[in-house]
């Protein structure tokens, strides 16, 4: 049973929907024991860090996740928002504190010289950086979709690959049992389910 | 680099898909014709009239869509408040297009943001050409609110807004091609992306509203004689054309 972490943010349907569409079962659930008993966690994402942080802390969910990511080294999954949770630090409105879980600080992506649009929305290219389970049988390059106005700064053996608006940007990391992925692989059609499956499967 | 985007709109009337014209429901077809694997994205509007419409057949229907097209579903039509947000959400939704609730009460915009990011709230403006003017209009466009459509993209966006959909109400169903004046005015005013609705009769207005810089999807609704390939025929001939497309 993979146990998708329910914290009332997040598009959760189409998470589970992926999955049952692998074949795996998935569980909504906020509740502890459930999620230790799983056999992989994904934390999806759609929202604000501070309140996705406000929000595990309301449910009393941090503490449990800390010893079944740390101590259990459970694979977990992040995803979008669920990916920057995992971070130190954020610095969408205020300054906020993360998971910790991956070395980094979320920052809000900078327009530049060029004015770009931000959010950053759309399908972009994954450049893989070192190798990783997640992108087994995925083609370099390949499109993924993505939607976040705030990206992970973070170091190059936390980072498994990057896109590129206008500069590189983190696009997926790996850490130990800890994956994580900014682009949507819910939503991102065959590459998408192919790295969810790998996590699936793999991790 | 960021792919330039195609954009199918549904609109539902209670649960059931009908292209419009002019802003009319004109002809009813079915769930079946769009292409799961070409289409970028998908946007889901519940048309339904009344004063508390039952919505249950519209989010059946998401509910549907969401479970077997794995692209982005963005969906809207009535909200007006946090709690429809999250009903829509729940349905399968993974962002909101806001319109009339806006209109009514802009501070929606701002409570959407703050509660699930600027990226969750796409902000649709219906605009009417009136002489070389335009108005932005509510209600499905039967109400006229007197704002202009480009600055009420700026405020939209000041407000938390994270993408904008300009509509123009007298291109729809008119197969015509876009209102390039309204889209690249819009698109020039804001620095969120920007998307185009109505008029699209062709792949050349696709490739004419991507010439516009801001313009970062290109809407259709009722060239539905868009068969399952007719979304990548389109997308085969924007690269021709040049244009960044995910073919």
């Amino acid at each position: 049973m993979i146990g998708i972490i329910d914290y009332g943010l997040g598009n959760l349907r189409s998470v589970l929907g992926a999955i049952g569409k692998l074949g795996f079962q998935g569980s909504i659930t906020s509740n502890p024991d459930e999620l230790a008993q799983a056999d992989k966690l994904i934390l999806p994402g759609v929202g604000a860090f501070g309140d996705g942080i406000g929000n595990l802390k309301a449910r009393n969910l941090i503490d449990p996740l800390s010893e079944i990511v740390t101590r259990d080294r459970k694979p977990i999954l992040g995803i979008c928002l669920g990916f920057q949770l995992l971070a130190e630090h954020s610095e969408e409105y205020g300054d906020h504190k993360g998971l910790g879980w991956i070395p980094g600080r979320v920052r809000r992506i900078d327009p530049g010289p060029q004015g770009l649009r931000v959010p950053h929305v759309g399908w972009n290219d994954f450049e893989p950086t070192r190798d990783c389970i997640l992108f087994d049988d995925v083609p370099n390059p390949a499109l993924f979709y993505f939607v976040h106005s705030f990206y992970l700064d973070t170091d190059a053996e936390t980072a498994v690959g990057t896109c590129t608006y206008a500069v590189p940007m983190t696009a997926a990391v790996q850490r130990g049992n800890v994956f994580g992925t900014q682009f949507h692989p819910e939503k991102s059609q065959q590459h998408g389910l192919t790295v969810l499956k790998n996590f699936l499967e793999r991790a | 680099m960021l792919r330039k985007r195609v954009i199918t709109v549904l609109t539902l009337n209670d649960g059931t898909l009908f292209r419009t014209k002019l802003f009319t429901p004109d002809y009813r077809y079915t769930l079946n014709f769009v292409d799961a694997w070409s289409v970028d994205e998908i946007v889901m509007l519940d048309v339904t009239r009344g004063d508390s419409p039952d919505r249950q057949k519209f989010f059946d229907a998401v509910s549907t869509f969401a479970g077997s097209c794995f692209v982005p579903i963005a969906v809207g039509g009535g909200i007006r408040s946090l709690e429809d947000v999250k009903l829509y959400m729940d349905a399968g939704g993974d962002k909101v297009v806001i319109n009339s609730g806006a209109l009514e009460r802009p501070e929606l915009i701002t409570e959407i943001a703050e509660a699930y990011g600027a990226q969750c709230v796409v902000l649709s403006i219906d605009a009417k050409q009136n002489g070389a003017q335009y108005e932005v209009m509510s209600h499905a466009g039967s109400r006229a609110t007197g704002l202009d459509p480009v600055s009420w993209a700026q405020v939209g966006e000041k407000r938390g807004a994270g993408e904008i959909l300009i509509t123009s109400i007298d291109r729809d169903g008119a197969l015509q091609g876009y209102d390039l004046t309204l889209s690249g005015a819009v698109a020039e005013a804001v620095s969120v992306p920007v998307q185009v609705l109505g008029g699209c009769g062709n792949w050349k207005h696709m490739v004419s509203a991507f010439e516009i810089p801001g313009i970062s999807a290109a809407c259709t609704q009722n060239i539905y004689h868009f068969t399952e390939q007719s979304i990548s025929s389109a997308k085969k001939f924007l690269a021709k054309k040049g244009q960044p497309v995910r073919v």
